[in-house]
């Protein structure tokens, strides 16, 4: 059900617009540029590649803004069908999450060849990605839902998501390296509290730098989103009614 | 349920109230229903009338299951099947007819391959030629109309609770409308139905539920209550 709602809407999205379905790919390589732009030709970062260094990070920092911007209001969006059917209300995010999933593993598949083609081979190495996506993938479940139901109870929480993923942009290490922070204390914390930080780091440790990921951490994050989403699916059975009543009141 | 009773659900002091925030202080709150019970009995048409914002919308809701009741109990067995039906809402602008057909069918409980075969039939009911393939977005009212008539008539079940539909679309698509829904009545499909048109709820009750100042004011056979119902109306 989720699976097909997702395609669907993709398919109309893609409809609506002339170049279709290569937006997909424009989209994220578009703010690439932007950022290359401002961080690279104006400012200077002198960073070697920084091209490759962005794109790891821009790219996998969108599909979580982008998924989660879109979960938070799929509730209150879809209002006309809450008012019919009594449905469970975890559907809504749920399908705004796949179809950016949809989106994004073409998205990385372009990020990955322009990573190739930059000098930086695959390996075996390279199958550490799959964890740290599929980490990545359970945390933004767990932010789609909390904003979704934030959203549905409070609107004026949308105006807090978009302030809030502008802060993250900036402290998740997109156009700067958070290893370059001296004190490893103030490192370790970021790492802590920003797993959009630690998971870019993460693919630019495997993509660029042929380190070792941090597994234990990745395994935390992980078992954390898990147990998170379990709590979550809860209170969203719990308070179902309650969401379409909030929700048709706005 | 009680094995002499066919009351296939059963409200019991039922009340709604509305709370609407406007601003950090002033809460606006209105109760529309206060303190209702009654039953619905197994293949019957039940009409509730009353005047425009006395609460039949949001009782409906509540019957359905889609929204919660502010106090009392709504009692319905949990494997009776119930669905909404209102104008133009729960569409998806950006989807086709068909696409939006089969999402509803789905959500309705329909399983994916029987939704699919029904498709046709469907198609064709709705009238709306090559529109079933274009996006919502671009149907008139009426097509809209059509379309989510279609949705509610084609998949069965147990109860069926319609707001206002039938008062829509040309004349020749309403004749049709009543013609299915009587079809409908006939095999025994229950069904709770709120309608301006005292005629049509004439017509198509077996009982009636006259709502006024968010009390049951009146219940019983159609044309006792219309017509002082109709009366009311005319001061």
């Amino acid at each position: 059900m989720v699976d097909l709602q997702a395609r669907m809407a993709l398919k109309a999205e893609a409809s609506r617009l002339y170049l279709s379905y290569l937006w997909w790919v424009i989209e994220p390589l578009l703010y690439v540029a932007v950022f290359y732009l401002v961080f690279n030709i104006f400012l200077r970062s002198g960073r070697e590649d920084f091209l490759v260094f962005l794109i790891v990070g821009k790219i996998p920092f969108l599909w979580f803004s982008k998924s989660v911007t879109l979960a938070s209001n799929s509730i209150v969006e879809n209002r006309g069908l809450i008012s019919q059917i009594d449905l469970p209300k975890t559907l809504f995010p749920y399908v705004s999450v796949f179809g950016a999933l949809y989106k994004e593993w073409v998205v990385f598949l372009v990020m990955l060849m322009l990573v190739a083609l930059h000098g930086y081979y695959p390996d075996l190495s390279w199958f550490w990605l799959i964890p740290v996506f599929v980490v990545q993938f359970l945390f933004i479940l767990c932010c789609a839902l909390i904003g979704a139901f934030l959203v549905s109870y409070v609107a004026d929480i949308r105006m807090i998501i978009s302030m809030g993923m502008m802060f993250l942009m900036f402290t998740s290490g997109i156009f700067w390296d958070i290893n370059d922070i001296a004190d490893p204390n103030k490192r370790a914390l970021l790492f802590l509290f920003n797993p959009v930080a630690f998971f870019i780091d993460s693919y630019r440790k495997v993509l660029v730098d042929h380190g070792v990921i941090d597994l234990e951490h990745l395994l935390a994050i992980g078992f954390a989103s898990l147990v998170l989403l379990a709590l979550l699916h809860l209170v969203f059975g719990r308070y179902s009614k309650q969401l379409a009543a909030r929700v048709l009141a706005l | 349920m009680s094995g002499t009773s066919n009351h296939i659900m059963t409200v019991n002091n039922l009340s709604i109230k509305y709370t609407n925030k406007r601003g950090w202080s002033t809460v606006f709150e209105h109760i529309a229903l206060d303190d209702i019970s009654f039953h619905i009995n197994q293949s019957e048409v039940l009409g509730v009338i009353g005047r425009n914002g006395c609460g039949k919308s949001t009782l409906l809701r509540v019957l359905a299951g889609i929204v919660p009741a502010s106090t009392g109990i709504v009692h319905c067995n949990p494997n009776i099947t119930r669905s909404l039906l209102t104008l133009g809402l729960g569409f998806r602008q950006e989807l086709s007819g068909r696409d939006n057909a089969l999402i509803s069918s789905m959500l309705q409980g329909v399983n994916k391959k029987v939704a699919l075969q029904k498709m046709d039939e469907m198609h064709e009911f709705t009238e709306l030629g090559e529109f079933f393939d274009q996006p919502v977005r671009t149907y008139s009212a009426g097509m809209r109309a059509r379309l989510g008539f279609a949705l509610a008539i084609i998949n069965s079940v147990d109860v069926l609770f319609i707001d206002e539909v039938l008062s829509v679309g040309d004349a020749k698509f309403r004749a049709k409308a009543e013609q299915v829904m009587t079809n409908k009545l006939n095999s025994g499909q229950t069904v709770v139905f709120v309608s301006h048109n005292i005629a049509q709820v004439n017509k198509i009750c077996d009982r009636i539920i006259w709502i006024r100042d968010g009390k049951i004011y009146r219940t019983g056979a159609p044309k006792e209550v219309t017509e002082e119902y109709r009366e009311y109306m005319a001061q």
